[in-house]
């Protein structure tokens, strides 16, 4: 008996011993993808001085908190913060209401030259945002759009969020069965009730995943607010963390990496409280990322 | 006809006669629901995405002076430039090269990546979690996060110092700063790959490899004639998506090098920004944008050809 446990734990510490290499192989290479984000919240509790120290110190010798308060002070970061949240509301509702029905309506309706339609839709999908800018830009110009969040919301919903957030949609309606619709027609339920009130209910992962994507792909953007906006008000977060720069028009690290750590807490918390959401979202929007 | 039968069991007679005539009524019914649906995005998708892709078209063939507001119809001039610029002989082929080194170390990578985090090991999800937050992180973030670690006597240098490697000027120094490029890009959406290869690894059912391994496979050969086959559609997948993704190196290229020093680090993306919004040489860098959008739909248009051949079907 005393025997049978012993040759047992001595397995166990062997199948251990064993595992040791491959978790030093797993600490490596999540280094690569961890690594800059820590030395990131080092360098943003650092003073300037002990940023340019070489060689470098890993942990900061003296906090400096006041490099959070800064980037407050130096730019409307929390408006700027505003106008970010404000994007990706505008490019959530403007995805949801245009996906949704078009979606249902390439899957369970099937109008004639749907298909057609479909393909027109994925196109969008592919055409880089960097090859329609300048006309946008123009478009954005003739319309008095300039310096707004208008385009920055309007274009990305239309172009890129709502064609992929359509496919999604598509696949969701597809899996549910055809005879619910004439279930609910002879339950008396209009077509319209139909699909927001027995379909819709159904697809809920996938409103999740475009929303998720939607949220992504504007919190993310980072050339149409570069180019549609001037004023530091207006700036969206993106941007903004480009902009705390000093007098020579060098970057001034330390507040940097502050304004950039306080734009991922947000982030990593949906990621968290989100996980699975947040994964569907993300591997969808990797259709354009 | 009305309240009595309310089953939707047609009799024999209607079914035939339905058979002769397409019930025409109900298929326009149908089809007026589904373009009544379909109408607010395809008319947006229409007004905004087909109108910049004519526009764009349509500026490629101009001379526009934005200072003095004039436009002048100059053919294929703008074309013709791209073929004479010197600086497109740098930015051509450092474009392809990300295109190339990106799409490929991307999927080689992820695949990697999925298949070591496929293993059944205690906390292996912490891992997969770790390697999927530069995915969440805005590209801009990252870029910043990195500039900060390549500045001169910066964290890089420190941790290359360790083993003996010597301080790199990591932003003037050739094919190594497109190589850093490549990296950075490579690092931020790998943890995209590797999910989507995960999800296919996982949905391989067990007996396939099963029953490979009693036919004798070893571990290669089971990776080989079973793994291989039965992510082939996957593995297709994430190529194309990075190989369109890899004309997207635009943050890294502005912020980082701004395409200096000269062009040496430019790319087809940044090149579009600089000559519109910098130079404000509208013509030409909207000839610059349809050769961006030609390229991207040949391309993908190519991968999608070989999907035929190289994608395992079990019909």
């Amino acid at each position: 008996m005393r025997a049978e446990t012993t040759r047992r734990q001595r397995q166990r510490r062997l199948l251990v011993i064993r595992r040791v290499p491959m978790y030093a192989l797993l600490c490596l290479v999540s280094l690569a993808f961890i690594g800059p984000i820590l030395w990131m919240l080092s360098g943003s509790l650092k003073s300037t001085n002990e940023i340019l120290r070489y060689p470098p110190t890993i942990v900061p010798e003296h906090v400096q908190w006041s490099n959070y308060l800064l980037v407050f002070v130096n730019q409307p970061y929390l408006l700027q913060f505003l106008n970010s949240v404000a994007v990706m509301a505008g490019v959530c509702a403007i995805t949801l209401v245009l996906s949704v029905p078009a979606g249902y309506a390439l899957s369970k309706v099937r109008p004639r030259g749907g298909s057609a339609i479909f393909l027109l839709l994925l196109s969008g999908i592919f055409i880089p945002p960097e090859a329609t800018i300048v006309p946008l830009y123009r478009m954005a110009d003739a319309l008095g759009w300039l310096d707004s969040l208008t385009p920055v919301i309007v274009f990305t919903a239309v172009l890129t969020t709502a064609p992929i957030a359509t496919f999604l949609m598509r696949q969701a309606f597809l899996v549910l069965p055809t005879e619910f619709q004439e279930a609910a027609t002879l339950d008396g339920s209009g077509r319209l009730r139909t699909m927001l009130q027995v379909y819709l209910p159904l697809t809920r992962p996938s409103i999740a995943a475009a929303v998720v994507l939607s949220c992504w792909y504007s919190w993310n953007q980072f050339l149409e607010p570069l180019v549609y906006l001037r004023s530091q008000e207006h700036l969206t977060v993106s941007v903004a963390l480009t902009r705390y720069l000093d007098y020579n028009g060098e970057p001034t690290w330390g507040i940097q990496m502050a304004a950039t750590t306080l734009s991922l807490l947000p982030v990593l918390l949906v990621f968290v409280f989100a996980q699975r959401h947040v994964v569907a979202g993300l591997t969808a929007g990797g259709l354009k990322s | 006809m009305t309240g009595t039968t309310r089953r939707p069991v047609p009799a024999a007679s209607t079914l035939r006669a339905s058979r002769r005539h397409p019930r025409s009524s109900l298929d326009r019914d149908r089809n007026g629901f589904g373009y009544f649906l379909l109408a607010p995005q395809v008319i947006a998708f229409t007004a905004v995405g087909l109108v910049a892709l004519g526009w764009v078209i349509w500026l490629s063939l101009n001379n526009i002076n934005v200072l003095a507001r004039s436009q002048t119809f100059v053919g294929l001039d703008n074309y013709a430039r791209i073929l004479q610029d010197p600086n497109m002989a740098t930015v051509l082929p450092n474009t392809l090269f990300f295109v190339v080194i990106i799409s490929v170390s991307n999927t080689v990578i992820g695949l990697l990546l999925a298949l070591l985090m496929n293993q059944k090991l205690p906390g292996i999800t912490v891992f997969r979690s770790l390697i999927f937050v530069p995915a969440l992180v805005t590209m801009v973030a990252w870029t910043l996060v990195w500039r900060f670690i390549v500045q001169p006597a910066g964290g890089l240098d420190a941790l290359l110092g360790l083993v003996g490697i010597p301080e790199i000027p990591w932003l003037r120094s050739g094919w190594v700063t497109l190589a850093l490029f490549a990296f950075i890009q490579m690092t931020k959406n790998v943890g995209i790959n590797m999910i989507l290869f995960l999800s296919a690894l996982q949905s391989i059912p067990e007996e396939l490899s099963e029953a490979a391994r009693i036919d004798g496979a070893n571990r290669w050969g089971v990776f080989r004639h079973v793994t291989v086959p039965q992510i082939s559609a996957a593995t297709l997948m994430v190529f194309m998506l990075t190989v369109v993704g890899s004309f997207k190196i635009f943050e890294i290229v502005l912020l980082l090098t701004n395409g200096g020093p000269g062009v040496q680090t430019s790319v087809l993306s940044f090149a579009i920004y600089q000559n519109a919004f910098v130079l404000n040489d509208v013509g030409y860098a909207s000839a610059l944008a349809v050769l961006l959008f030609a390229l991207v739909l040949v391309l993908s248009g190519l991968i999608w050809q070989l999907r035929r051949r190289l994608v395992f079907n079990e019909s």
